[in-house]
């Protein structure tokens, strides 16, 4: 019964969507307000019969319907309530309609809140994001329906899937379900999913708003940028949180010691979030100097491009990834719907290709301006890297016959360099002026920072002789730094100087006055942790394993690691456990027990295996329990990853900046920041259009 | 230094009436190889496993060293197990197969695993936690598992006598399915 309501909310969900698509691009054409008008109503409309459908789903998997083939496979009694509702998106058909309802929502948001703004682009922007609304609810309803039953027809061995009773059938109700992949139990992959889907949705709205842009010629301004300015910052900090997480899972449940392994699924969503970075700058040149207007038509089509492809490749199998996802029958309707929106950008683009031009011309190497050009090719030439890697399989072996995979050696020679030179940029361009800059005040602004950091790396290069390449990554980090530090301390001085403030006040002052761009530096700190945790990935990462008896140790690094037994018990939600009992010490002194442990889900005959860390701000010392026999000994595997929590807490200094960067500043409009208008002589003023 | 200022000069500075011909033709032609590809990729991925016919032959060269030929075989049941050392329920299954074998060794049975990218060191220890006996080796280049198109592991292909293909099981095998299989292909009658 609940189940038919959720069925049949989404069948007309479906239904309203293709209405709305096509009202809308009716009435933005033939100018019929009414039209649109009604179109809107349709999209709200099918917001909440969305919102119907994955409340269906939820509760079905809250009360354990197990005659539906969704619940049976990602959900089991021995699960807890919390995982029971996470598990909407535990499975290929969840995690669709949940998508989908994503998508509604960012639509809905939009249509409430910017209705009265941007009229005249409103039908393309419901154009768009309806239509692609419709997809993902088409899929839903006719390629991976989480509402489709098990149903066991009379004399057969297998259990069919469908939505309405097959002929001699009965419902076939489980006792109990599969439970969700026990790998996916980990607050990393209950986070990951929804925000990235937040993310890859969100990036909808600026793509519906640029091409609406285009549709109508609007383009030639630039409303559609600070319409979505906001919608961007949200979709991109989802994204990165999303990156983030899936990081931290990898690094807690694969048991490899590391968080990034350039997997096709990890680049899948790299490539999106490196465009997408690159809008997000890009955008602020258009909106202080009026140019770069093409490299943001480019970028925000790349970026949702991108994520389409993305989801299309890792999907439906056509790029094997090491991670298992479900292989389906969604491949050729999706490759129906890239085709057509690759296609049809790229031909807007080009019919409107003379709308975006520039209304000021590059004046000087050393400018604000020049720094962005130069982010934007960077951001632009690691993404091809990354892209290059991911499709190399399928074009050696379409060239070749032989399917070649390149692994992360390729990767990181390739974008290595190149994310240097965007770390170091990111500590540079802040600090230069619009239009020309002069080098002597350039060099005025950075020495205390250059010097100071030149200390640090002397002291990083006395330290760690055998890595020089880390010498200098550090030398970078501690540049950038402190460059970004100083801009700070600037301003308080300033404020202090001027207005007698203390530091703090002077500090929060100085944000609340301007939350763009502190907020913006507050993110750039966040991505320099992000850099030191990478690089004390990348060059001090120390590893061992052995076979031990009880009371004997493995020594790593400075430390010991002492077992001392093991022991085993049943888990909470069907787990058996083995835990190893060690004792760290660090030359004779205890520092605590670690217990490494590895759990076997007995329904779904699978291991997981826990580490034991032990982590401090310098370092995670991580245990792994490979093995054991009977009791007697038992093999570890050991790192010591360096600087590796500082990738962490930079996530969370870059979700803390982008909150400020997007809170409004009350009372100021957002073009605040244009040039003062005695800077700009008279034929540089942005003409009217 | 004129470099990007040329670059950027480039970029704003198109003619109203001369509209980037070249650059167009080249930005579609980029975007329709690209689906084209993905096209292609799709058809490969949609194919499925091979099922029928004569099974593709390959020769693997053992980790012990030993080479074996599938075409050299015929008169024998042969079972080809794709695995990897990486893939969680293919560990599943290892025990049954060596168990299997064990049971038909000697009665006209051959089980040939096929080591799907993966590397060899892990390989082995792979090999060496569950016993294994009968013959595996790495698909040097993905040669077999193309030949196979074969989606992941673990997938197992069933040869008879003749050579044919009798069918594929994708996912771990578990008993008495591939007892079973065998008992089969056993019973069929060859010169």
């Amino acid at each position: 019964m609940i189940v038919d309501i959720g069925l049949i909310a989404l069948t007309i969900a479906f239904a309203f969507s293709l209405y709305a698509t096509f009202t809308s691009v009716y009435g933005g054409w033939r100018g019929r307000p009414a039209w649109v008008e009604s179109a809107r109503n349709a999209s709200l409309l099918v917001f909440l019969l969305l919102t119907v459908s994955v409340i269906t789903v939820v509760y079905s998997l809250y009360t354990f319907d197990f005659s539906l083939a969704y619940v049976y496979d990602v959900s089991s009694r021995s699960m807890s309530p919390f995982l029971r509702v996470t598990a909407l998106w535990g499975g290929q058909q969840g995690s669709v309609l949940f998508w989908a309802w994503l998508m509604a929502a960012f639509v809905g948001a939009v249509l409430v809140r910017k209705w009265e703004r941007d009229r005249e682009l409103m039908p393309y922007v419901i154009f768009v994001s309806m239509l692609t609304t419709t997809f993902f609810v088409g899929v839903v309803l006719f390629i991976t329906n989480p509402f489709t039953r098990l149903w066991h027809v009379s004399g057969a061995d297998e259990l069919i899937q469908a939505i309405f009773q097959p002929a001699n059938s009965m419902l076939y109700l489980a006792e109990d379900g599969n439970g969700l992949n026990p790998l996916l139990r980990h607050f990393g992959m209950i986070g990951h999913p929804p925000t990235t889907y937040l993310g890859f949705t969100g990036f909808v709205i600026p793509f519906a708003f640029a091409i609406a842009a285009l549709i109508t010629g609007k383009s030639r301004g630039d409303e559609w940028i600070r319409t979505t300015r906001r919608w961007t910052l949200v979709a991109w900090i989802f994204l990165s949180i999303g990156l983030i997480l899936g990081g931290r899972w990898a690094y807690d449940v694969l048991g490899w010691g590391g968080f990034w392994g350039w997997d096709p699924i990890e680049n899948a969503m790299l490539m999106p979030w490196l465009t997408g970075t690159a809008f997000l700058h890009s955008v602020m040149m258009t909106e202080k100097r009026g140019m770069m207007k093409k490299w943001n038509m480019v970028l925000i089509i790349l970026t949702y491009s991108l994520s389409l492809f993305g989801t299309f490749i890792t999907r439906t199998g056509v790029i094997s990834s090491v991670h298992a996802f479900s292989k389906s029958a969604l491949g050729p309707a999706f490759f129906a719907f890239i085709g057509f929106t690759f296609i049809g950008s790229v031909s807007l683009l080009y019919l409107r290709w003379d709308t975006l031009k520039s209304e000021h011309s590059l004046e000087s190497f050393i400018s604000r301006e020049s720094a962005y050009v130069l982010q934007n090719m960077l951001f632009l030439a690691i993404t091809f890297a990354v892209f290059w890697g991911t499709v190399f399989p399928l074009i050696s072996e379409l060239v070749t016959g032989t399917k070649i995979t390149v692994g992360p050696p390729y990767f990181k020679s390739a974008t290595g360099p190149l994310f240097l030179i965007l770390v170091f940029l990111m500590g540079i361009a802040p600090l230069l002026a619009w239009r020309k800059q002069a080098v002597r005040a350039l060099g005025k602004a950075i020495w205390i920072p250059f010097v100071f950091s030149l200390g640090i790396a002397a002291i990083a290069g006395y330290l760690h002789r055998m890595h020089p390449a880390s010498i200098f990554g550090l030398w970078l980090v501690a540049f950038v730094l402190s460059s970004i530090l100083a801009e700070f301390w600037k301003g308080i001085q300033a404020r202090h100087a001027t207005r007698g403030e203390n530091p703090l006040t002077a500090l929060m002052h100085l944000i609340s006055r301007n939350h763009r761009r502190y907020g913006g530096y507050i993110i750039h700190l966040g991505v320099i942790l992000i850099a030191l945790g990478v690089i004390g990935d990348a060059y001090y990462k120390q590893e061992t394993q052995g076979t031990v008896l009880a009371g004997e140790s493995l020594s790593i690094g400075g430390y010991r690691l002492q077992f001392e037994g093991l022991r085993g018990y049943n888990g909470s939600d069907g787990r058996e456990i083995v835990e190893a009992v060690t004792t760290l010490y660090q030359g004779n002194q205890l520092i605590r027990q670690i217990i490494p442990r590895r759990d076997y889900f007995t329904v779904q005959q699978q291991n997981a295996t826990v580490p034991g860390v032990y982590s401090t701000p310098g370092m995670d010392f991580y245990v792994l329990l490979i093995g054991w026999d009977q009791g007697k000994s038992a093999s570890f595997k050991i790192y010591i990853n360096s600087l590796i929590n500082w990738i962490w807490i930079g996530g969370l200094v870059m979700i803390f900046g982008t909150i400020i960067a997007a809170w409004s500043n009350p009372g100021q409009r957002e073009a605040t920041y244009v040039l003062k208008p005695e800077a700009v002589t008279p034929h540089l003023l942005p003409q009217e259009s | 230094m004129t470099e990007l200022q040329k670059d950027e000069s480039e970029f704003q500075k198109p003619k109203p009436s001369t509209h980037p011909k070249a650059g167009l033709i080249l930005t579609f032609a980029i975007v329709l190889a690209l689906l084209g590809l993905l096209a292609w990729g799709l058809k490969k991925a949609q194919a499925g496993p091979v099922e029928k016919g004569m099974a593709p032959g390959f020769t693997i060269t053992g980790y012990d060293g030993k080479t074996i030929t599938l075409s050299e075989l015929r008169g024998k049941v042969v079972i080809i197990n794709f695995w990897a050392s990486w893939c969680p329920p293919c560990r599943e299954e290892a025990a049954y197969l060596e168990q299997t074998w064990r049971k038909y060794d000697g009665k006209g049975v051959i089980f040939i695993g096929v080591d799907w990218v993966d590397t060899e060191k892990e390989a082995l220890a792979y090999i060496k936690e569950f016993d294994i006996t009968y013959i595996n080796g790495p698909d040097i280049g993905t040669r077999i598992a193309q030949a196979y198109n074969i989606k992941g592991v673990p997938e197992t292909f069933f040869v008879a006598k003749n050579g044919e293909l009798r069918g594929v099981h994708i996912g771990p095998l578990k008993s008495p399915q591939l007892d079973d299989k065998i008992e089969e292909l056993l019973s069929e009658q060859y010169p």
